[in-house]
């Protein structure tokens, strides 16, 4: 055992210096054969290496290879295929089918965002804690992640169907019929509120991890000063879980960016393309059509635009976080 | 402030969410036994008069796709893809976070910036990879592109975990004769068992959910097809006909959800305690 454990419980802060750490490195900055040093590394080049083989060979090389075609017109089976440089990047710009799906990724990824933080925090908040009937509910909200985005996309669109269980129950309470999968704005708030109700399980499971790091000791405190449920909540509970509230966002936000497999079975993207996601566009409209070097550029423009939101969002939350720290 | 009310007010908002959650589980059960007219005019009712298995029994012997064979290939799938998915990632997590050099580190970050690609910008240009592999339209192709994908999660997971069991442990194994990689798999990799719990639940809902990888990378001239990809070319051809529809769905989803069912508090828990850990 090193020396280092004794004396690090010793109260006298002057009398161990840091250094116990330092002895145990030395010997790699030290002069020794190179031959020794190569021999030693190599059972941690062993273990790496194959993990990291796997990492270029199937998500670096293709993300280069994509890159690569975002600037060709190729079409995905012809042997020569030109050099356009940045013209499909130009023509995404100016394409209104990009923008139309982007319009569409855009309303379910902020209203989705909000709508599962919202709803996850709240329902941790109120499923906190023990009880059977807690427990049971926990699985219930999250029991869509198991199913399958396919899945949950085909049962919903028999439910909402011009002839539906929904509008079965219209008819029957004598209202008229809402076309919930015909009309472009019905299809659009269809494919939202499914989103939410197949997504916010996993928020709820997130932030109830979040609310078990809070010490107990701190919410007593608050309530002996005579603090309400909501004070509690919004001067204790809330600036604790400012960490989780960040992982949410940002997993939430780039989860929502990609929905594909939902619209795919639930819309296809009708009415007339109406409710299109761009993963939607990317992969049924351009690749599918052979337009790989289109799509290309589409998926490199997707890939950009999550890396630097999850990077700006990260960045103003943890400026926040210290902002709240002073 | 009134407690009470404030409560009462939560109870039946929470039954109402759990209303939503349910309603959909209850029409695909109820509905997988009914006749097309009787789930137009009556979804919710569940009329013993009317009620057969006959079209769930259709639904199995399926000439669109075999509802059995899915399930197998998809279960087959989600074990390699978790088996070889630790094989990779708990070496390389263990060297990575007791690394003390900069380049551990940046190994790190190339994995962990995987998270932020996406599946969709992935899947077009892997195709020419698994190509000049060979391994376009096999199992071994798509097990080892399904694996790489889980790899930066799991490296997020078990990196942090790693860091928190006490070196000592470390060196007393490397004292006693062992060599790093008998020490990871010997000591450390033991006493992960609750983020491996994590990272597996996570990888096979993962797998067993996945769409896009199987229909594109598998292809359909491989014959091979998971419960996901099999399930939508057989609705997709019968979208309005929903006396397919309900049996074709309540086959797909049942069994996982009896599995659900009986495994709810570890797979929320683990996911529970794994958020905590990362």
């Amino acid at each position: 055992m090193r020396p280092s454990n004794v004396t690090l419980t010793a109260p006298g802060p002057s009398d161990n210096p840091p250094v116990p750490e330092r002895p145990r490195h030395t010997h790699h900055t030290s002069p020794r054969p190179l031959r020794a040093r190569a021999a030693r590394s190599l059972p941690s080049i062993f273990m790496v290496g194959p993990a990291l083989a796997a990492i270029v060979a199937f998500i670096l090389i293709p993300v280069v290879v994509a890159g690569r075609l975002s600037l060709t017109d190729w079409d995905g089976f012809s042997d020569n295929s030109k050099f356009v440089g940045l013209d499909n990047y130009v023509q995404l710009f100016h394409d209104p089918d990009v923008a139309s799906a982007a319009y569409v990724t855009l309303v379910i990824a902020v209203v989705g965002t909000v709508a599962c933080n919202v709803l996850g925090l709240g329902l941790a908040v109120m499923l906190n804690g023990q009880g059977r009937v807690k427990a049971m509910l926990r699985g219930l909200f999250f029991y869509p992640h198991v199913l399958g985005a396919v899945i949950i996309g085909f049962l919903w669109s028999a439910i909402l169907s011009s002839e539906g269980a929904v509008n079965t129950l219209l008819t029957a309470a004598h209202r008229s019929k809402i076309p919930f999968l015909s009309d472009p704005q019905w299809a659009l708030a269809a494919v939202v509120f499914v989103v939410i109700w197949s997504t916010f399980g996993v928020n709820v499971v997130l932030y109830l991890a979040g609310l078990q790091t809070i010490p107990e000791s701190l919410l007593e405190a608050a309530r002996i000063d005579g603090a309400s449920r909501w004070q509690t909540f919004r001067q204790v509970v809330l600036p604790m879980l400012a960490p989780t509230v960040t992982i949410n966002v940002v997993l939430v936000l780039v989860q929502l960016l990609r929905v594909y497999d939902l619209v795919l079975a639930m819309t296809d993207g009708g009415p007339a393309g109406h409710t299109q996601t761009y993963a939607y566009l990317v992969l049924s409209e351009s690749f599918l059509n052979g337009k790989i070097g289109y799509a290309s550029a589409q998926s490199i423009v997707l890939m950009v635009v999550i890396a630097v939101l999850a990077v700006v969002i990260v960045a103003l939350r943890q400026r926040s976080e210290k902002a709240v720290e002073l | 402030m009134n407690r009470n009310a404030g409560s009462r007010v939560g109870s039946v908002m929470l039954g109402l969410f759990a209303l939503v959650m349910l309603a959909p589980l209850y029409l695909v059960i109820v509905n997988a036994f009914k006749p097309e007219s009787a789930i137009r005019q009556r979804p919710f009712s569940a009329d013993p008069g009317v009620l057969s298995t006959d079209y769930l029994r259709s639904a199995l012997s399926s000439p669109d796709y075999n509802i059995i064979k899915a399930f197998g290939v998809t279960v087959l799938f989600v074990v390699l893809v978790n088996a070889l998915s630790l094989a990779l990632a708990g070496p390389a997590a263990y060297v990575i976070a007791r690394g003390t050099r900069p380049w551990h580190k940046g190994m790190l970050l190339v994995f962990l910036a995987g998270l932020f690609i996406p599946g969709q910008v992935l899947v077009i240009p892997v195709i020419y990879v698994l190509r000049f592999t060979g391994l376009m339209g096999t199992i071994p192709g798509f097990v080892m592109y399904e694996a790489t994908l889980t790899l930066p999660l799991s490296m997020f997971l078990f990196v942090g975990y790693i860091k928190s069991i006490p070196r000592e442990l470390d060196e007393a194994a490397q004292i006693d004769g062992a060599g790093r990689l008998r020490t990871f798999w010997q000591v450390i990799f033991p006493l992960m068992r609750p983020v491996v719990v994590t990272a597996v639940v996570l990888h096979t809902i993962g797998v067993w959910t996945d769409f896009v990888n199987p229909q594109i990378v598998l292809g359909p001239t491989s014959g091979l097809y998971t419960v996901m990809t099999g399930v939508y070319s057989a609705i997709g051809l019968h979208t309005t006909d929903l006396s397919v529809v309900y049996p074709t769905l309540l086959l797909a989803i049942a069994p996982v959800l009896v599995f659900f069912v009986i495994m709810q508090r570890k797979i929320v828990g683990g996911l529970t305690a794994g958020a905590t850990k990362g």
